[in-house]
């Protein structure tokens, strides 16, 4: 896995980010551009998935283990 | 769900208030409440009533400074901010120059009138902090036009969505802010009237979750020595400004929109129009040549 | 702009709390594909099959405060691996739990937020009820709003405490009652990046300590102690020209048990009308084997010796494809959704050797309703 290349990625993503004024945030708003739109699939698929697979970790803590995994 | 109209007086200006309710009940509620906020902001702002905000500060210039609560303290810093970004164009303080420029007026200013009245003007002498204001120089005077209309706007239109309202549409004097759509979706058509004729609609704009505000010289101006003058004075000069004839702005806040419009106005033509280019928001404008410009309606 | 910054100030705007009360429900069916009935030694070949019911409530209180309330319960019935067994001459096979097993899983979770001008921090507390499983977890999440709003900083902190308690442990000689602790801590940069795109960086560190074996399988050690770390990037993009919206997700997770993933999902939300919008959604995932997996259970070695036959710790990779269409008006919308899931050893970057005979194959259908107050 070449991490420096992601970091690279990523600050160049951050170095081109423009200034976007709180009226221009319009397209932001809308539902689907949230990072969840839908709540209870995102809680539905980090269950799911946590019980089949070996791996978990989002940018959100949140939820209680249970006995899947 | 159906619409429900209401029509009131306020501010001195025609209000309106159009909203979405399941009943008629909920909709009266909304109204009471929009209608007792919009009183509020009379009673404490306006400059024509003795007992206001603004007339205590003004009696008391070059006296004493003005307790003020928090939400002047922000209004007053709102409009610091506003001055500082029109490098000193708008400016509360400015309207003593009417004192100069008014109808009743039959010869131009010399310069030494005017001197003596651009003296009483300047944002950046008065003295700001949390708990008090004070305005340094007798027969000084503040007024919060372009910003506390504006600001009211907004603050009705969160109350009355805080109130449970899901789709309405505010209007202080043609200062308007919608949250929400009509029934299916639509937008909130709104007319941007013709500025010389009065009963016609020369754009019209849709507004989504957005507000709209318009200022212009076109509906207060006075004639003089064969030459037409508009309210709008440059405080620096202590002159009439040449500006556009009208800017209708539109963004989220009302109170963006107005200090846009508003400034937008006391630039001359083409300094104007790159201000609203800068601001990056959707403005339309009307020059002195009924020219249109900018990318909102059509 | 300076403007609308100040203008964010005044006290009319200074509340980011929720304006209105969000309820929202969604019932899935999970259906595991049958085992294929030539990989079982012993046992049932059916799966699970679980019954997912969801509830949420988002409500404001007064002007700071919002509140949250979760919940959830799932019926599941069915079969897991019990173990696996090398047998001369053929492929690896599984040992199966005879029973149909039947259970159900509870979840509540309460969590307040208190919000300010420009930042807000919230506790939540989550209970899981299982006959053989509790968990309890407290988390506390703050965020912060700079630049303008462009950017914002969320930290959490979570700290949960699990009992395990096999259920029939003294017939089949099960370990009697056992305990786990996991703590995690995230840190998440949400980035505007124009008017239309939105980036999220996170990182999350999780440790969990106690016992982390699977007691119902037949040999089944692992390390007391796992170290988990995970690098999110979330990337939000919307199209004017086209009506939709790309949302991309890539996650890098390691372990100190020697698994490595990678994970990739994509989603296109398609806005086809004003209230319709179609969501075609796909994942790719891929792990390394654990260190100590092993293909078949090695009854020959000592107890000390980590071993463990876990599909879920063996090399594989997995898709997932998906559907949604949801159906909106003013107040409310109803989804459907569709996702299959398939896995196979042949599937990983680094494709393994041996496939576990357990690898999943399975369907969910979900139903969901929400609306606002």
């Amino acid at each position: 896995m070449n991490k420096s290349l992601l970091l690279v990625i990523i600050i160049l993503l951050l170095y081109s980010c423009q200034t976007v004024q709180p009226w221009q945030r319009g397209l932001l708003a809308r539902p689907e551009m949230q990072l969840e739109p839908d709540r209870l699939q995102a809680k539905l698929h980090s269950q799911v998935y946590f019980s089949n697979e070996a791996s978990s970790g989002d940018s959100e803590v949140a939820g209680a283990g249970c006995g899947c995994n | 769900m159906q619409l429900y109209t209401t029509s009131f007086q306020a501010m001195g200006c025609p209000c309106e208030l159009r909203l979405f309710a399941g009943s008629a009940a909920v909709a009266q509620d909304a109204a009471a409440a929009c209608i007792s906020e919009a009183r509020r902001f009379e009673q404490k702002y306006s400059r024509y009533l003795d007992t206001s905000v603004t007339s205590l500060i003004n009696r008391s210039a070059g006296v004493s400074a003005t307790p003020i609560d928090p939400e002047t303290f922000s209004l007053l810093q709102y409009a610091d901010v506003c001055y500082e970004q029109s490098q000193g164009l708008f400016d509360i303080t400015s309207g003593v120059l009417r004192k100069v420029w008014n109808k009743d007026r039959q010869t131009l200013p010399g310069q030494a009138e005017l001197n003596e009245i651009t003296r009483l003007v300047g944002w950046d002498k008065v003295r700001l902090s949390e708990s008090e204001f004070f305005l340094p120089q007798r027969g000084m005077e503040i007024d919060f036009g372009g910003v506390v209309k504006e600001y009211a706007a907004d603050a009705i239109a969160m109350r009355v969505r805080s109130s449970g309202i899901s789709a309405a549409l505010v209007s202080l004097g043609g200062d308007i802010v919608t949250f929400g759509a009509q029934l299916a979706g639509a937008a909130w058509p709104v007319g941007i009237v013709h500025p010389t004729r009065k009963s016609s609609v020369i754009a019209t704009i849709y507004l989504k979750d957005m507000a709209l505000a318009t200022s212009g010289g076109y509906a207060r101006y006075f004639d003089l020595q064969g030459k037409r003058y508009s309210h709008l004075i440059n405080p620096n000069t202590g002159w009439p400004v040449d500006s556009l004839l009208s800017v209708s702005v539109s963004t989220e806040q009302a109170v963006v929109a107005g200090s846009i419009s508003s400034i937008a106005l006391l630039y001359d033509r083409q300094e104007a129009l790159e201000w609203l280019e800068n601001c990056g928001c959707a403005y339309f404008a009307i020059d002195q040549d009924l020219s249109c410009y900018g990318n909102l309606g059509g | 702009m300076a403007l609308t910054s100040a203008a964010l100030a005044l006290p009319a705007f200074s509340a980011s709390v929720p304006d209105q009360v969000e309820i929202g429900i969604k019932t899935t069916a999970y259906r595991e594909s049958d085992q294929n009935p030539e990989s079982v030694l012993v046992g049932s070949v059916q799966r699970y099959d679980i019954n997912i019911n969801q509830f949420y409530l988002i409500t404001p209180i007064g002007r700071d405060w919002g509140l949250a309330l979760d919940l959830s319960h799932e019926s599941m019935s069915g079969a897991s691996p019990w173990g696996t067994v090398s047998v001369v001459g053929a492929n690896t096979q599984l040992v199966m739990s005879g029973a149909t097993i039947e259970e159900a899983r509870n979840e509540l979770s309460v969590g307040v937020t208190r919000y300010f001008d420009t930042a807000s921090l919230g506790l939540s507390l989550t209970r899981s009820e299982e006959n053989d499983y509790n968990a309890t977890a407290m988390a506390v999440n703050g965020e912060w709003d700079f630049n303008n709003r462009q950017s914002t900083l969320a930290v959490g902190l979570s700290y949960s405490t699990d009992s395990i308690e096999p259920s029939d442990a003294l017939s089949f000689g099960r370990t009697l009652k056992q305990a786990r602790r996991n703590a995690s801590f995230s840190l998440a940069w949400t980035q505007v990046l124009n008017r239309a795109s939105v980036l999220q960086s996170g990182f999350s560190v999780t440790q969990h300590n106690g016992y982390l074996s699977d007691p119902y399988k037949l040999r089944d050690i692992r390390p007391r102690q796992r170290l988990e770390t995970a690098i999110n990037f979330r990337y939000r993009r919307f199209m004017q020209r086209s009506d939709s919206s790309l949302h991309l997700d890539y996650r890098y997770y390691h372990d100190d048990f020697g698994i490595g993933s990678h994970t990739l999902r994509s989603a296109w939300y398609q806005n086809l009308t004003d209230q319709f919008q179609l969501i075609p959604s796909v994942r790719y995932y891929s792990q390394n084997q654990a260190d100590f997996y092993v293909g078949g259970d090695d009854y020959g070695l000592a107890e000390t010796v980590f071993q463990s036959s876990d599909y879920r710790l063996s090399g594989f990779g997995a898709v997932t494809f998906g559907l949604q269409g949801r159906f909106s008006q003013r107040d409310w919308s109803v989804s459907v959704n569709f996702e299959r899931y398939l896995s196979a050893a042949g599937y990983a970057l680094n494709a393994s050797r041996a496939e576990h005979p357990g690898l999943l194959r399975f369907s969910l259908l979900s139903f969901g309703f929400d609306f606002r107050l």
